[in-house]
């Protein structure tokens, strides 16, 4: 049976003291609304409603939840919670700021900070191919303080893409959607759906998940940074781990990006997590030392460039 | 807190097992306890599992998430637990009170607080070495102490097993507190009863331990002292932890409490005849503390500008 889709609290609906706007994302485990708040602050307001778990009719406001699954959609507010209480505790300006939680419609409902805005993801759709190096170290560097901080609570994002990186309208990132964030703990218990993007998501990911680490969140940022170049995301880790068909930053840009650029996209996304860069700052390291220009070879002399026509191209 | 931790009680070579180890944690605190019920009494099994039960019981109530005062909550828990020995004897009218011995240890703020009565001995470990553990409430120890025997006579002497203190006895117990001890990231802490240190010495094990995965050499050395001590080897019982401070290799077995909420406990105990492995479902009114605490947390963090 095709699952069907959760309908979204109408427009103008009153919740709390918020009123709806309209939905601004839809996703497996929850809705995000546009809402307004009593002082008239636009809020995004994200509602745990798992679409396979429990449904809402059209014109209801309370979600249908049958009796064997009640088990499991309390299962999941409690990660639900554990995402709520992540952010709760984290106060930086890379990170999405949680305003509120409370209870309604026989669910729960988290109030975050809105910004006019857009995600890294929509910026790559528009400027496909065209990003420039400046861009990629600017939102990069910055939203790194961020995961920075998030590690620095000993969580995971574990859900890192570009459509988790939202950027305001000075282009300063944001990271958002911390509905994967996890600690190992959980691991150890029945999950109700590993949530990861294929090719935004470490090899870690996928099987027993018992590698998971800084690391794991540092392939994302650089399968996101290739991304950005490539304007799709990369081959996912699962395949490249059968057959390894991604080129190469440093072959496929060479000259376009400065070499260090591609070299950092390249240790990111290096299958075997003990040869990424092993934390946050690490990389960040990397990504702020001085910048050096792509440098084209090129032999100044006639008589060097005629002999090199004849000599066998380098290996 | 991040710590790996490892729990087991084996009957030995004897008909019953007396012995009873438990230990929780809340998100900010961990309790550990090992209580050998004493075998020249009668139920001396029962003692044991009061003991450990009471302990767990006020841990439960108390941690929220963090303990007022270690000591005090061990002071006042264990002495409770000898009481409550003492009633159980007089409404069974049991001839003899049972007895235990109790050791208990506290960690939070990364400082473990540990108290004891009789000879269920604490050691911490650090770097392959014993650096400090408990002293035996035994007469044999005060010899050894006073310099009238030695530790290699004290081994095989007759009356090693006789202790002066422990839970449940006509004679209040005495209860003996550690200082506050601050751990060290990879510090093990090991609570064991005599059926185990008496086979394998502290040392021993704290090199068995250096450096090791607590989860496969914890019960490689019990494996070891229960083949040492042979077919009518006394039980054997230890609850260890080692403790973490930050991100580690193998984190998939090592436990991390942040995500916990603040009333939040596990308990792991073994309870009388039934298996406690019932299925826990979020109930009304822990989604109603949840939300309480993401509140609070919102409140103390990204307080409204």
């Amino acid at each position: 049976m095709a699952q069907q889709a959760n309908q979204p609290l109408p427009n103008g609906h009153t919740l709390e003291e918020y009123t709806i706007d309209r939905q601004l994302s839809l996703g497996g485990f929850s809705i995000v609304y546009l809402a307004t708040d009593p002082e008239g602050t636009q809020v995004a307001i994200k509602e745990y409603l798992p679409n396979s778990l429990a449904l809402r009719n059209n014109g209801s406001t309370k979600p249908v939840i049958t009796p064997e699954h009640q088990g499991a959609f309390r299962y999941g507010m409690k990660c639900f919670f554990e995402e709520g209480r992540a952010l709760a505790r984290l106060s930086h300006p890379n990170v999405i700021r949680v305003l509120n939680f409370f209870r309604a419609n026989d669910t729960v409902y988290m109030v975050m900070e809105y910004e006019h805005g857009r995600t890294l993801q929509e910026f790559i759709q528009k400027h496909q191919g065209h990003i420039s190096e400046r861009f990629i170290r600017g939102v990069f560097t910055r939203m790194l303080n961020g995961l920075r901080e998030v590690h620095a609570h000993k969580l995971l994002h574990l859900d890192l893409k570009p459509s988790n990186i939202y950027l305001r309208a000075d282009n300063t990132p944001v990271l958002i959607d911390f509905g994967a964030a996890r600690q190992t703990l959980a691991t150890d218990q029945p999950i109700l759906k590993p949530m990861y993007t294929p090719g935004f998501a470490s090899p870690e990911h996928y099987g027993t998940r018992k590698d998971l680490g800084p690391w794991s969140d540092i392939y994302s940022v650089g399968a996101s940074m290739y991304a950005c170049l490539a304007g799709s995301a990369p081959q996912a880790a699962d395949e490249r781990l059968k057959k390894d068909t991604l080129a190469p930053a440093m072959m496929r840009w060479d000259g376009q990006f400065s070499d260090r650029l591609l070299e950092i996209i390249d240790w990111c996304l290096n299958l075997n997590h003990l040869y990424r860069p092993q934390s946050v700052f690490a990389l960040q390291k990397a990504l702020v030392e001085t910048v050096t220009p792509p440098t084209p070879k090129r032999d100044p002399h006639w008589l060097g460039r005629f002999v090199g026509k004849f000599r066998k191209p380098p290996q | 807190m991040r710590f790996t931790i490892y729990q087991e009680s084996r009957v030995g070579g004897r008909a019953n097992n007396e012995d009873r180890t438990t230990y929780c944690y809340s998100r900010d605190a961990l309790l550990m306890v090992v209580a050998d019920g004493m075998g020249g009494h009668h139920y001396g099994e029962i003692a044991a599992q009061i003991a450990i039960q009471t302990l767990a019981d006020t841990f439960q109530r108390e941690a929220k998430p963090m303990l007022g005062d270690p000591f005090r909550f061990l002071q006042k828990s264990m002495t409770n637990a000898h009481h409550a020995i003492l009633d159980y004897t007089a409404r069974h009218k049991l001839k003899d009170t049972p007895r235990t011995t109790c050791v208990a240890c506290v960690v939070q703020d990364n400082v473990a607080y540990w108290a004891h009565a009789g000879d269920s001995r604490l050691f911490l470990m650090r770097a392959g070495k014993v650096i400090t553990q408990t002293k035996d409430h035994s007469r044999i120890r005060l010899l050894v102490e006073e310099g009238l025997i030695t530790e290699a006579q004290a081994e095989n002497h007759p009356d090693r097993n006789k202790i002066y203190s422990c839970l449940g006895s006509p004679t209040p117990p005495e209860i003996e507190f550690s200082r506050k001890t601050p751990l060290e990231h990879g510090d093990v802490l090991l609570l064991c009863s005599d059926g185990l240190w008496g086979i394998t010495t502290g040392e021993q094990m704290a090199v068995a331990l250096k450096g090791a995965n607590l989860l496969q050499v914890a019960p490689m050395l019990l494996d070891r002292a229960e083949i040492k001590g042979g077919v009518h080897g006394d039980n054997l019982s230890m609850v260890a932890v080692r403790w973490e401070d930050s991100y580690v290799e193998d984190a998939s077995s090592s436990i991390s409490t942040q995500t916990m909420s603040q009333d939040e406990i596990t308990t792991r105990l073994e309870e009388f005849g039934r298996n406690p492995a019932y299925k826990s479902d979020l109930s009304e009114d822990e989604i109603e503390k949840a939300i309480e605490e993401i509140r609070n947390a919102i409140d103390k963090y990204n307080p409204k500008k």
